[in-house]
This record gives structure tokens, C-alpha cells and sequence, in this order.
């Protein structure tokens, strides 16, 4: 406002049509994430933890996380129940690395709508390898790792 | 640049909205309630971060932006681009409007790479919400210091592709 009233205007109707440009985008992708999350069967993502030790597990992890549908909640719940059944380190932090980063159904509604097509091919294939290098560190670091226990996963922790 | 994704976008919302009609079972019209709950969410939310983002625009002169996050800035724009998605501490609606507003500003697609990469491991209200009461502080430390430099190698993967490309 400082500025002067015109510099204000210019700024609202600047961002209103970048809204009016994005929402109609937005708007299909929210409903493809509706159906997609109408449609797939979340039960069958919790056999992560029986991915094995090495890089196969790694490589595992990061397809589970890429084809992981819905947001956080549905993401960190898997990843609780893939830590209580006792997956190692390297495993939970490649698989929820991957999700954050490279789930499909994430990159259709936010990547695309936002910034188009080929900035969202180049940001994948620039971060498909590094939830594996994430996983990879984490199985070095010296730290220790105490995870939460909830009585519906018994043995958590490693 | 976006003809593409708009394409797949509407492709796919045909795609799947056509397998759930058929499907039933009431998978159409829980996909159809989902989607629009989901978008009265973010509207107002996208609303306020694209308004806000074009005022730091407009009080942010373009030749800043662009000379902090440009291509001219080479890897100074993919630290700054890193350092500015770790203090975001909201849902993807907030920190692509801001991507997106900044990209008009002129940011450079390493840059925005490592912004939306930085946003993507280190979303603090994730962390907060999610990562803490579910897996517990030591695992959040041991995930923070393994993603550290993922954002500075997106980034950096970014700029080096970009320019192999541009010299062929």
C-alpha cells in the first residue's frame, strides 16, 4: 500500500490472474486425486517392511513411495506401521524421501498445475536417485534411533 | 510450456472419472466429494499465498529476484532457493503458489528445483503434524541429516543437465 494505489492494484490482479490461470488446472487435479483416492486399495502398501536389507530394498521403497497415493496422513501412517513391523532405517527414510519428492499422484496435483510439464519431467528424473542416496546415508550415520511405540506395533525400533 | 501437463491432466481426470463411474460401488461420486472438499480447502489458502507472494514481488524489485534466484546467479540461486523452501512451514498449495509466483518473477528452473525439492524433505508442519508423534524425535534427526543436501544436488543435477543440453 505503500507503494501507491496503482503498484497495489497491479499486485492483486497480477496474482488474481495467475489464480484464474492455475485454478481450472488445480480444480481436475483435485478431482483426480478424488478418484484415485476412491479407487485404490491402501491396505496392500504395508508390505514394505518385508523389502530385504541392500540396495534391492532401497530400490523398493523408493516405487512404493512414487506410487503411494493421498497426502501425509496416508504416507507417515504407512510409514509407522512399515517401522513397527521392524523395516530397517535405510528402508523408512528411502520410502518416505520418495514421497515427499517423486509420488505420482503429488507431481499431477501440485508440480503440473503449478509449473507445467517439463519442469515437472525435470525435477523427477533429477530426484529419482536421491531418496536411495538418502536411504544410503542413513544406514551410515551414527546415530542412534528410537522410534515411538504404539500398541499396535509392538517391537518397534532398530 | 504448460500445454503438455494441462493435457495429462484432463486426459487422466476423464481416464479415471470414466474406470469409477464403471466401477461403481459409489467410487464416482466419493471421488467427485473428495476432490471438491479437497479444492474448497485449498482455495482459500491459494488465494491468500498468490496475493501475498505478488506483494513480496512487488516489494521485492524483479531485478532482485531474479538476480538472487536467476540464472545469472548460477549456484548462489539453488542455496538461496534451498534455504527459502527449509523455512516454510505450510502445505503444498502455499509453497507452489509461491514457486509459481517466483517463477514469473523471473527464478531460474534450478532454482525453483531446489526450492520445491528443499520444501519437499524439509516441510516443517509435516514434521510437527505427522513425523514427531508418529516415529519420534530421533527419526525426524535422523531424516533431516540424511535429505540435507538433496535440495543442493537437485539444484545442482538441474543446472548441470540444463546446460549439457543447451550446448548440443
Amino acid at each position: 500500500m505503500l507503494l501507491g494505489p496503482e503498484r497495489f492494484d497491479g499486485a492483486v490482479s497480477g496474482s488474481l490472474e495467475l489464480l484464474g490461470n492455475t485454478l481450472p488446472r488445480v480444480a481436475a487435479a483435485q478431482l483426480v486425486a478424488g478418484f484415485v483416492w476412491a479407487m485404490l486399495p491402501r491396505d496392500r502398501f504395508s508390505q514394505l517392511a518385508d523389502a530385504k536389507h541392500g540396495l534391492r530394498g532401497l530400490v523398493i521403497a523408493t516405487a512404493a513411495g512414487i506410487i503411494t497415493p493421498g497426502g501425509p496422513t496416508s504416507a507417515y501412517s504407512l510409514l509407522a506401521i512399515a517401522a513397527g513391523a521392524g523395516a530397517d532405517r535405510g528402508i523408512l527414510i528411502t520410502y518416505i524421501t520418495s514421497w515427499a519428492l517423486l509420488a505420482v499422484q503429488r507431481i499431477i496435483v501440485w508440480d503440473l498445475p503449478f509449473m507445467g510439464a517439463e519442469f515437472s519431467a525435470i525435477r523427477f528424473v533429477v530426484c529419482l536417485p536421491l531418496p536411495i542416496l538418502a536411504g544410503m546415508l542413513a544406514r551410515r550415520l551414527p546415530l542412534s534411533l528410537v522410534l515411538v511405540k504404539t500398541p499396535s506395533q509392538p517391537g518397534a525400533g532398530k | 510450456m504448460t500445454n503438455p501437463g494441462v493435457l495429462v491432466i484432463y486426459g487422466l481426470l476423464i481416464v479415471l472419472g470414466t474406470a469409477a463411474l464403471s466401477r461403481g460401488h459409489g467410487s464416482f461420486q466419493q471421488g467427485l466429494i473428495r476432490g471438491a472438499e479437497q479444492l474448497i480447502k485449498l482455495l482459500p489458502r491459494m488465494l491468500c499465498a498468490l496475493v501475498a507472494a505478488g506483494f513480496l514481488a512487488m516489494l521485492v524489485p524483479t531485478e532482485v529476484i531474479s538476480s538472487f534466484l536467476g540464472a545469472e546467479a548460477g549456484f548462489m540461486a539453488i542455496v538461496i532457493g534451498t534455504l527459502a523452501g527449509m523455512i516454510i512451514p505450510a502445505g503444498p498449495a502455499i509453497s507452489f503458489s509461491i514457486a509459481a509466483v517466483l517463477a514469473n518473477e523471473g527464478a531460474s528452473v534450478p532454482a525453483l528445483v531446489a526450492f520445491t525439492t528443499s520444501w519437499g524433505v524439509f516441510a516443517l508442519h509435516r514434521v510437527i503434524i505427522f513425523e514427531i508423534p508418529l516415529l519420534g524425535i530421533s527419526f525426524t534427526r535422523l531424516r533431516m541429516l540424511s535429505v540435507l543436501i538433496l535440495p543442493l544436488l537437485a539444484g545442482s543435477l538441474t543446472l548441470a543437465a540444463m546446460s549439457t543440453l543447451s550446448k548440443w
